[in-house]
């Protein structure tokens, strides 16, 4: 990221995604609600990605990835490396998923999100023994709901900030 | 990249306890409707319902003081015995106040943020209880907040007892927040619905005494040589917002220890 115009927009648009990621429900509510959570930070990085390629690029989203680690007390690596993944497909065809309708980049998103959980599950199940369930496909699918006003909401502040 | 998770087995934990320091604030931004909600109620409270709760505390104050008398007097009497049996006494172990400032928000996981670091003197594997039993045990430190297993957890485990008859075992999570499960209980041991479960204190980690749940069903399946022992945590896991961190253990254990300390003599009896 280069420092000119907005890099403070793309930083706190990214932060406030960490944020969304570790506000929780009251602990009285069922835990199964906690799946349903959409992946944030991804969906911020891959709009960021697409929108101004030159702006992240693997690096950066490999170090939000490892803020996330921490603070989803995941083994360290593991979000950088899922994060780069989304990164690099954004950042291969951007050209191309700018011209899409929202809800097919959204579409693209939720298999590239489904492909990260699984990777993310597999791996959770080698290292720490949580074990498979299709529950992971919750969050890419809550993903794909929200990815409309994620558009929206970062689309406005790109504008309004000059971002680019 | 791979190569980064391989490190991760090893030792990584500098590296996280500065990334978890820097982003201290994001935790507490995200508890804060929690914090400011029970700053609200408190302000909120209307006179008659502070009056109750002041009478109700009143009672438990004089019934937690008549017990605390005779406590005295026990501990006395216990140490003249321990002094006589020619075993360590145990020492009171230093406890520090710590809130509960954020949760770990992995579905699959059990684990949660306290507002007391490595600035506080709170040291990785420190258990933690809170007023009703056992609640977990430290399991990373930056240099304000520390991460907390709770005893729930599917990763968690700790040895206990039967407060009745001292039958030994040891208490796994099991990822559901509601029980515990006792490993490896041969149908003939003797636990029963009801049954207190405290920490047993073996192995060192944590600190003999601490009730840690009940014994909620004992299921014998023919067809197994163990029996599946439910447990329900004692602990208010879901609600218990002020928690003590035990910050030293004392390892005073006069039962035998399972081999992993060797240099402890290993008969209770043997003891001079």
């Amino acid at each position: 990221m280069n420092p000119t115009a907005g890099g403070w927009v793309i930083l706190l648009t990214i932060a406030a995604a960490m944020l969304l990621a570790v506000v929780h429900l009251p602990e009285t509510w069922p835990s199964w609600l906690g799946w349903l959570r959409p992946v944030w930070v991804a969906l911020v990085i891959f709009y960021w990605v697409m929108e101004l390629p030159h702006r992240i690029g693997l690096i950066a989203a490999w170090i939000v990835g490892l803020f996330v680690d921490v603070l989803q007390a995941d083994p360290v690596g593991l979000n950088g490396v899922l994060l780069a993944g989304i990164t690099y497909v954004g950042w291969r065809f951007y050209e191309r998923l700018r011209m899409y309708a929202i809800l097919q980049q959204g579409g693209v998103i939720f298999l590239l999100l489904v492909l990260t959980e699984g990777a993310r599950m597999l791996v959770l199940e080698i290292i720490e023994g949580r074990g498979f369930t299709w529950l992971v496909l919750m969050p890419a699918f809550t993903s794909l709901l929200v990815w409309p006003f994620v558009v929206i909401v970062l689309d406005g502040l790109r504008r309004r900030f000059r971002v680019v | 990249m791979l190569l980064v998770l391989e490190v991760t087995t090893r030792l990584l934990e500098p590296l996280r306890s500065g990334v978890a320091t820097v982003l201290t604030p994001l935790h507490f931004i995200a508890e804060l409707p929690y914090l400011a909600g029970g700053g609200l109620g408190e302000v909120m409270a209307t006179r008659e319902t502070l009056l109750a709760r002041t009478r109700e505390q009143e009672t438990r104050l004089l019934e937690l003081s008549h017990i605390a008398q005779q406590y005295h007097a026990l501990k006395t009497e216990n140490e003249r015995l321990r002094a006589l049996l020619g075993s360590r006494a145990r020492l009171p172990s230093a406890v520090l106040i710590a809130e509960l400032v954020g949760v770990v928000p992995a579905p699959g996981t059990h684990q949660v943020i306290l507002d007391k670091g490595v600035g506080d003197g709170v040291a990785s594997g420190a258990p933690v209880i809170d007023a009703y039993g056992l609640f977990g045990q430290i399991i990373e430190v930056s240099q304000f907040t520390s991460r907390l297993l709770l005893v729930t957890d599917a990763n968690h485990a700790v040895p206990v007892q039967i407060n009745r008859n001292g039958v030994r075992s040891i208490a796994g999570g099991t990822g559901d927040a509601a029980y515990l499960e006792l490993e490896n209980v041969p149908i003939t041991a003797d636990i029963t619905e009801g049954d207190l479960v405290e920490t047993s204190g073996l192995g060192g980690g944590f600190p003999p005494g601490y009730p840690v749940g009940r014994v909620d069903s004992v299921r014998i399946e023919p067809t197994s040589a163990f029996a599946r022992v439910r447990v329900r945590p004692m602990a208010h896991l879901d609600r218990s917002r002020h928690l003590l961190v035990i910050l030293d253990t004392p390892g005073s254990v006069d039962e035998p220890e399972p081999a992993a300390a060797p240099e402890t003599p290993a008969t209770p009896e043997g003891a001079q």
